[in-house]
């Protein structure tokens, strides 16, 4: 027990000496969680629109009101024809036109008033997402405002960004932290030579791994720690569901990502090696093939499959379903079966293909 | 029984024999030199024997147990340095060598009596990071680490190399009353003065053991390779200029309040060897680095090749050669495409380039290695590569930073024809080492301590003056007068 506990502690060493790294490692999560909060959004905001009017008679009037009252949208032209709105949006003086029929009120009541919804479609998502925020302005505002359909948004009713950024970036954090310093700090004895000294003392290599492996863990959890309260107090996104099992299954995946760690260690020979495999095996496909960014449902059915066998979209799922849905562990059994099994796929084919001479 | 037992083992890399059917035995207490060339297969037969690689065939075994089968009550007992300095640069010395301690279940209260000696020395440091230790201390403090838990093998591979002549006689000085105790020591070493004093001796080459017995047998058996003929370097006085290359006075370069060169004065004639010498932190670096541009002095000033280090350092580097150990060939290039990139780096034209070249490797009897990766040459012939690379574009002066660790006494002295035909030809060698014979071979040396150069002359001169039989002595005389860590 004092042979683990003595390297706990110069693991720890390592990582406090190393004043760089711990910057990095405190600093990332905060820079991540304030950009992908606040610069980085899908939130639609300021958008210039033009209007085409030919009448402005009340009806017209008070739909122009609605759209300027919106956090949404500022009418910044009005005009008479489509062909000028369309000008006007080609040397981007406006993002969208709202086009309103002839005789637009006196029509109000034969079906024949219509409002035509011009958009940018460069970026099909943000225009999609324009037009439905307008339709819904709008339709509150003609005549009576009832309409069959009615839009509810569920869990996330300001349809805010963090809220699906967080349990993504929570995933790709506690990823890069425990599988690539624990491989690179693995491998770094390799390369220094102390590894032959280890190997060549009584000390089972098992136990050198498990050392390594604990200062990692509770890095993460200070980590993890961190990003719930920068998320709660900074970014407002409320923690729905229950405290204990979002840090169970944090746990599970931190386990996982360890594993992975363990098992880069034992492939790599030097630290660029391990850096490089970490960052190609690791970060491209947890950010882009867990779901973080792109929904999986709406990739093509091979990406899809491999999808699957991404730990982060699994994590960032279950994150999902917790934090945000607020919905119970069991709603999530089918996300810890996949990670519990992940993780020991990759501990066994870790274990087994350690070697404990050179 | 013996403490080490190898028979018949061999060990291959892919397609290279690395140990051919080696056989050996070492008794208690004994302390047995391994010595051969690198790449002899040296290091491997160290890990074999420490249980890190297995044979491919034959058996190896310690104290008794086998290396194959037995390797954790082999790993209990043996103590083991491995060439780099195996520490943990970013922990202190203490923590370095607690760490180690608890690494076989022991404390260092418990095995303090074992490294007495030795840790004495360093402990005044003990709160300093590892990596800010010289080389010696380094040295110190690995064999401390590999010693806290009273092992009775101990296996150190070239714990001296790269470590001045004092450092490396206290080493062998500590491992002495060691042997005494019953300790069997295996320990390889490229210095000769440290083969004599083991007690027998295994000479290693491309993987089979040649010979065994004592340094004396072995010595005058293998004379060719460990005592080749002095050379002979006829001081051509006609050659020799008047003019200085490099003129140095009151040189200063200081880090903070440290002086790591305290006011030093020289001058370098054209066409000189100029030996560097100095122990590990005495500043040679420091200096060397002013001299090449690299850095530039707090105070003082100086010429090299008739331009000032302070102001010039751009025209200095066009006009100077470099070759260091560290560093000196790109070895995933070919032997070619080395001399063509240097050439290139010093803006010598293709065509001049490419005849060049073709004489080159003539006169080395490279030709039929011209496009042969330069990482799968020997040691020795890098060596000399790397040596006419740094002066193919005929510089003024090359400066050489060690440049012949590792090889044999045969192989070092065909490395001196090379320089002393350089120098004949009026280029200005200045050059630092840690072997004293090549001392002998330098036209004047200059001895560091402190940052100050404390002597400076001909070899013969002065061993005169400090009336000391031959340089080795002359060194430690000089070197055990430092007072600074």
């Amino acid at each position: 027990m004092t042979t683990f506990l003595s390297f706990v502690l110069k693991e720890t060493r390592h990582i406090l000496r190393d004043t760089r790294t711990v910057l990095i490692l405190f600093g990332m999560p905060l820079v991540m969680m304030l950009l992908f909060g606040f610069a980085i959004s899908n939130d639609i905001q300021n958008v210039r629109v033009a209007l085409v009017a030919s009448s402005a008679d009340a009806s017209t009037q008070r739909i122009v009101e609605r759209i300027n009252a919106s956090e949404y949208f500022t009418v910044t032209h009005v005009v008479g024809s489509p062909a000028e709105a369309e000008r006007l949006m080609r040397s981007r003086k406006a993002d969208m036109a709202v086009v309103f029929s002839q005789r637009f009120a006196s029509h109000a009541h034969d079906n024949t008033a219509a409002l035509q919804v011009i958009t940018d479609a460069v970026e099909p998502n943000t225009s999609v997402q324009q037009s439905s925020y307008l339709q819904q302005v709008v339709q509150a505002g003609v005549v009576g405002g009832s309409s069959p359909v009615n839009t509810s948004l569920l869990y996330n009713p300001q349809m805010r960004s963090a809220y699906n950024f967080v349990p993504g970036i929570m995933g790709l954090l506690l990823m890069i932290i425990c599988a690539m310093m624990t491989a690179v700090s693995i491998v770094r004895e390799k390369e220094r030579g102390t590894m032959e000294v280890l190997l060549v003392s009584p000390v089972s290599p098992l136990m050198v791994m498990a050392a390594k492996a604990v200062p990692y863990f509770v890095l993460s959890m200070l980590i993890l720690v961190c990003i719930l309260l920068l998320s709660t107090f900074v970014l407002d996104v409320p923690v729905a569901g229950s405290v204990f099992w979002i840090f169970f299954v944090s746990l599970l995946y931190i386990l996982m990502a360890l594993s992975l760690g363990l098992l880069i260690s034992v492939v790599a020979q030097t630290q660029l090696v391990a850096i490089l495999v970490s960052a190609m095996l690791l970060l491209m496909p947890s950010i882009m093939l867990s779901g973080m960014i792109y929904p999986v449902e709406s990739m093509p059915s091979v990406l899809q499959w491999i999808c699957q066998i991404i730990p982060a979209k699994w994590y960032i799922s279950a994150m999902r379903k917790l934090m945000i849905m607020g919905l119970g562990v069991g709603m999530i059994w089918r996300e810890i079966t996949v990670l519990a099994s992940i993780t020991c796929l990759l501990l066994v084919v870790a274990l087994r293909k350690f070697n404990n001479r050179l | 029984m013996n403490a080490i037992e190898v028979s018949d083992v061999s060990k291959s890399y892919g397609s290279v024999l690395a140990l051919d059917r080696v056989s050996l035995s070492v008794e208690r207490g004994e302390m047995m030199g391994l010595i051969g060339p690198d790449g002899s297969g040296k290091t491997t037969l160290f890990r074999i024997l420490t249980t890190l690689l297995l044979p491919d065939s034959g058996t190896a075994t310690v104290e008794g147990f086998d290396t194959v089968s037995q390797l954790s009550r082999i790993r209990r007992r043996v103590g083991y340095m491995p060439g780099s300095f195996s520490l943990y640069q970013d922990l202190t010395v203490e923590e370095n060598l607690k760490f180690f301690a608890t690494l076989f279940h022991t404390t260092v209260a418990e095995g303090y009596d074992n490294i007495r000696a030795i840790y004495s020395q360093i402990e005044p440091f003990r709160h300093r990071r590892a990596g800010a230790l010289s080389g010696g201390m380094k040295q110190k403090l690995a064999l401390s680490c590999a010693l806290v838990h009273r092992p009775t093998v101990l296996f150190l591979d070239e714990p001296t190399t790269g470590v001045d002549p004092v450092s490396r006689r206290e080493l062998f000085d500590m491992l002495m009353p060691l042997r005494e105790q019953g300790v069997t020591i295996l320990v390889s070493t490229p210095y000769l003065e440290e083969v004599r004093r083991c007690d027998r001796v295994a000479f290693l080459s491309r993987g089979s053991i040649l010979g065994t017995g004592t340094p004396d047998y072995i010595l005058s058996r293998f004379a060719s390779v460990f005592c080749p003929e002095p050379l002979s370097h006829d001081e051509d006085e006609a050659l020799r200029k008047a003019d200085n290359v490099i003129e140095v006075s009151h040189l200063v370069k200081a880090f903070g309040t440290f002086h790591a060169v305290d006011d030093i004065s020289f001058s370098v004639h054209r066409g000189e060897i100029f030996g560097f010498l100095g122990a590990n932190g005495a500043g040679k670096t420091t200096a060397m680095r002013c001299l090449t541009g690299l850095s530039s002095p707090t105070s003082g000033n100086g010429r090299v090749a008739g331009f000032d280090i302070c102001t010039q350092s751009e025209q200095i580097k066009r006009h100077i050669g470099y070759m260091s150990q560290r560093f000196s060939l790109y070895q995933d290039l070919t032997v070619r495409e080395n001399i063509r990139l240097f050439a290139g780096i010093y803006g010598m034209r293709g065509k001049v380039v490419g005849e060049k070249t073709d004489r080159l490797l003539e006169s080395l009897q490279f030709t039929s290695h011209a496009d042969t990766l330069v990482s799968s040459l020997p040691l020795g012939w890098k060596q000399k590569l790397a040596f006419s690379v740094s002066i193919f574009h005929e510089p003024e002066v090359v400066f050489l930073d060690e440049p012949t660790g590792g090889v044999d006494p045969a192989t070092r002295r065909q490395f001196w024809q090379l320089i002393y035909d350089a120098s004949s030809r009026g280029i200005t060698v200045f050059v630092t080492t840690h072997y004293m014979d090549e001392a002998d071979y330098c036209d004047r040396v200059s001895i560091m301590v402190d940052g100050k150069i404390s002597a400076l002359g001909s070899p013969e001169e002065l061993k005169r003056r400090f009336q000391q039989p031959d340089m080795d002595s002359l060194f430690t005389y000089l070197a055990r007068q430092a007072v600074r860590t």
